[in-house]
């Protein structure tokens, strides 16, 4: 297979990686890796996409067979990249790019910088204290909950940092747990009068909204291993924050010899 | 009583816009991502407290709402419509079902346990048919609404 064909399906691949780790689901990926494929000359591809990786295999009009697996771990939901992509993917098909350009573009796209940590923590503590406002809180409470919610992304980020935590789910136990107990001792020293809604508040960044979306569009568009992995996902993620906010309610309990919060 | 549906709207419009931060959707788009999640919540909050409908029907109609709006102005402004639909359905996430279902758990009272449980996973039904009902619309559908708000915006 010559050069310029494999470096076509590089491009593709390379396209479907980045929108794929970021969040994009299966049918914008495999349509944005045919149309760019397509586009450049190469009809005969076609590919497999899992929510945790692309298999591709192309073959050109001397019968050279072409073949990529690339495994994709499930990362942060980055929506600017996934619109960075699905911008060039239609300028593509415009022909208003050369391979050559679209590659270097692609590569600017995935090192694109994401918001910055203290920007993502005081977003956390806004969510908070508006969700904790919605969930039908006080003015105080929600301050109570901006606390909460910020320090809680204070530790996320810390744990995300040099993978110091690596298992998703005790990442989420550990969050919720300190989410809660943060928003007990807040209100025990008297800040907020309902502690059901600062509770609430404070664990929302932490609840699984994007996989739940995700899950019931794949479900949707008949990929049931996608949405089946993110249903799964969703559940587990929902457990955990159930667990980490029921084990503060157990030990407060165990330590105080039987007062209920 | 309208000052108090004003605020509920500011919430949960900042409240998607923080999520979406969070996301990190383009910065063009926060002011949309804002209106849908604060828009769908309103309509939420106002079924429920003023035409006496249940909570799983609000967020059935709600959600449909966002998820069509989502689409609408994927379709117009032309980008993904998940860049709106993630976090504009943040505010009818049933945050408040699951902490009571762990209360009521942990209180040892099943049959509050139940209740709760019960109406979380409703409101995670009705989550899921309203985005399911909107998404089998065809594309046509959608593009020739966008078509529609592009013409009078042009005329206005």
């Amino acid at each position: 297979m010559d050069q310029y064909d494999k470096f076509v399906l590089d491009t593709a691949v390379k396209a479907g990686r980045i929108l794929l780790a970021c969040g994009a689901e299966i049918n914008r990926v495999e349509e944005t890796i045919q149309r760019i494929a397509r586009h450049y000359g190469m009809d005969a591809s076609s590919s497999f996409i899992l929510s945790s990786g692309i298999f591709l295999t192309a073959e050109n009009k001397k019968h050279e067979i072409y073949a990529q697996v690339k495994h994709i771990p499930l990362a942060r939901v980055q929506l600017c990249k996934v619109t960075e992509v699905n911008k060039l993917s239609r300028e593509i098909e415009e022909g208003r790019w050369t391979v050559e350009e679209a590659w270097v573009h692609l590569e600017e796209i995935e090192h694109m910088a994401g918001k910055r940590a203290h920007t993502r923590m005081a977003a956390s503590g806004l969510g908070a204290a508006c969700f904790c406002y919605v969930a039908g809180g006080s003015v105080w409470d929600s301050l109570a909950a901006f606390i909460a919610g910020f320090l809680l992304y204070v530790f996320i980020i810390w744990a995300e940092k040099k993978g110091r935590v690596k298992s998703k789910i005790v990442l989420n136990i550990i969050g919720s747990f300190l989410a809660t107990f943060l928003s007990v001792i807040l209100f025990k020293a008297g800040l907020g009068s309902t502690l059901s809604a600062i509770i609430v508040g404070s664990i929302m960044p932490l609840l699984p909204g994007v996989s739940f979306v995700t899950a019931i569009r794949e479900l949707a568009d008949s990929n049931y291993i996608a949405g089946a992995v993110r249903m799964l996902d969703t559940l587990l993620v929902t457990g955990g924050v159930a667990i980490g906010v029921g084990l503060v309610y157990i030990l407060y309990h165990r330590l105080t010899g039987g007062i209920m919060l | 009583m309208i000052i108090t549906l004003l605020l509920q709207l500011a919430a949960a419009s900042f409240g998607t816009i923080a999520f979406s931060i969070m996301f990190s959707v383009p910065r063009k788009y926060y002011p949309y991502c804002g209106l849908i999640g604060g828009g769908g919540w309103i309509i939420c909050w106002c079924m429920v407290n003023f035409l006496n409908v249940s909570n799983v029907t609000g967020t059935f109609v709600a959600t449909a709402f966002v998820a069509l709006v989502s689409r609408i102005s994927g379709t117009s402004l032309k980008c993904p419509a998940i860049l709106f639909l993630m976090s504009g359905i943040f505010p009818l996430v049933p945050g408040v079902g699951i902490y009571w279902t762990v209360y009521s758990v942990i209180m040892g009272d099943m049959q509050e346990y139940s209740r709760y449980a019960r109406q979380t996973l409703n409101l995670a039904l009705a989550i899921v048919l309203g985005i399911i009902f909107v998404f089998e619309i065809p594309q046509k559908g959608i593009a020739a609404i966008a078509g529609i708000g592009r013409k009078k915006e042009k005329k206005s």
